[in-house]
């Protein structure tokens, strides 16, 4: 797709080395998982490449699950991840995603790691720090889109005859998204788009604790209080594989050691960081491809 | 009918009964949400553009857009006579499409027409065509306070700006985009 660029990987190879040592610093272990799974993803809109009669993951969160479930407090792993369907300038098929969970940690602890994390990557390539503002899905939707997030219909959302999500992602990426400019953690989203979180009820109705994390109106990372309740989350891959069938997608394999672990997962929060996209976006490139040796 | 997936720059649809192209186009993937593709969109006919959003799934309807080249031949005084230069075919285009580029057009010049449904909506001249210059003040008495350029009419009708050394009955190169001089030529 692109040429080497020995520079960008320079840098990538600081950043990763610097991201190692600050997981070092804080306790974390490194926990490589395995890349074959049996299940690559549980989300309606992931979609896995195959390997033989295996999936590659598009994230290791399940592996890492299944490993805190088994006492390990403070893990992370930087990994190679897949994703079919994924092609442009920030995305790329397949990528390095940096997780990392904690044991007792609420979604506020994690995103505080998080931006401690990206000021220690800042400084080791020597650029400025940022400093992050904090909204809400509802707040951002009210005022963008003048529309309340717990009242807000499909038809208030989008112009389109659509499912709710699909009118609220359209009305995302059309008129809230372009308004994300300078760095923003994003919390408290639509309890349809749960995934692994847990949610509550607030006075902008069920949301997921959930937070994004949006650099210069790009995501970069995606962190969730983590759900710990074996029903909620089969009941939740039930939901989403109808949901795939009704679309004419082959269903996402359910990850029966998955659903064990959950059950077993102490209070914890975790977080998902595309890194050559948050290296590429710190650096001002306009995509992440330079950071990455080409296939 | 295109999908998301055929988006590219230059990919020419019909929206709203108009033919449009895409200028500038983004994939994006709201974190837990289906993917979208941005488009900008410039109007093949007007210029005028336009943003829309679509969704992973949804499709785009191929806009029946074709451009020859074509022949200037003549004006009747009602339309302007095209010949296609492959097929030898005759077509008139009426003033209203030809707009201010009927007033560079020379006899013989190869443009090429733009037809959205078997018809001519839009035409581009050579980016450069040499006139000569029918009218203009001497170069001294164009000299005014302020000027340095003064008003020229060309022999197809247009006025240009050209400089106050540029004397009438001689030639000029003009970039048809813009209606402006770029040089004088020998003839």
């Amino acid at each position: 797709m692109s040429a080497l660029d020995p520079y960008a990987l320079r840098i990538r190879g600081r950043a990763l080395a610097a991201a190692r040592a600050w997981f070092n610093d804080h306790a974390y272990v490194d926990v490589p998982t395995p890349g074959r799974v049996r299940s690559g993803a549980m989300e309606p809109y992931l979609y896995p490449l195959s390997s033989g009669t295996m999936q590659l993951r598009t994230s290791p969160e399940f592996a890492l699950k299944r490993v805190l479930a088994s006492g390990m407090g403070r893990i992370y792993e930087i990994a190679p991840c897949w994703r079919d369907r994924e092609h442009g300038p920030w995305h790329a098929e397949e990528f390095l995603m940096l997780e990392w969970y904690r044991a007792g940690a609420s979604l506020e602890d994690i995103m505080e790691e998080f931006t401690s994390l990206v000021a220690h990557l800042c400084a080791a390539l020597n650029l400025h720090p940022t400093s992050w503002r904090r909204r809400t899905v509802g707040q951002l939707l009210l005022e963008h889109a003048g529309v309340s997030l717990r009242d807000a219909t499909a038809e208030d959302l989008s112009e389109h005859q659509e499912s709710w999500d699909d009118a609220f992602h359209r009305c995302w990426v059309e008129r809230i998204e372009p308004h994300l400019d300078g760095s923003l953690l994003v919390y408290d989203w639509p309890a349809s788009q749960a995934a692994l979180a847990r949610t509550r009820h607030t006075t902008e109705g069920c949301v997921a604790l959930r937070c994004e994390a949006y650099l210069f109106g790009h995501e970069v990372a995606n962190a969730f209080d983590e759900l710990t309740d074996r029903q909620i989350l089969l009941e939740r891959w039930n939901d989403h594989n109808a949901l795939r069938v009704s679309g004419g997608e082959a269903p996402h394999p359910i990850d029966e050691a998955l659903l064990d672990a959950t059950g077993k997962l102490p209070r914890c929060a975790g977080i998902a960081v595309g890194f050559e996209r948050l290296i590429a976006v710190l650096c001002g490139w306009d995509n992440l491809h330079r950071a990455q040796v080409s296939p | 009918m295109y999908q998301t997936s055929d988006i590219r720059k230059g990919l020419k649809v019909e929206i709203d009964g108009a033919p449009w192209t895409v200028t500038e186009f983004q994939f994006v993937k709201p974190g837990k949400g289906c993917a979208f593709t941005r488009t900008r969109l410039k109007n093949l006919i007007s210029g005028s553009t336009l943003d829309r959003t679509y969704k992973t799934g949804e499709t785009l309807a191929p806009a029946d857009v074709e451009e020859n080249e074509m022949q200037y031949l003549y004006n009747d005084g009602e339309a302007f006579h095209f010949m296609n230069n492959e097929s030898f075919e005759q077509i008139e285009i009426p003033p209203t499409v030809l707009g201010k580029s009927s007033l560079l057009l020379v006899e013989e010049m190869v443009c090429r027409v733009l037809f959205f449904k078997g018809q001519p909506v839009d035409i581009v001249l050579p980016t450069f065509v040499e006139l000569q210059i029918t009218y203009c003040e001497p170069g001294a008495r164009g000299n005014t306070a302020q000027g340095v350029s003064k008003p020229a009419t060309l022999s197809t009708g247009a006025e240009i700006q050209v400089p106050l050394f540029v004397e009438q009955d001689s030639w000029v190169k003009v970039d048809t985009r813009d209606f402006s001089y770029v040089e004088r030529v020998k003839r």
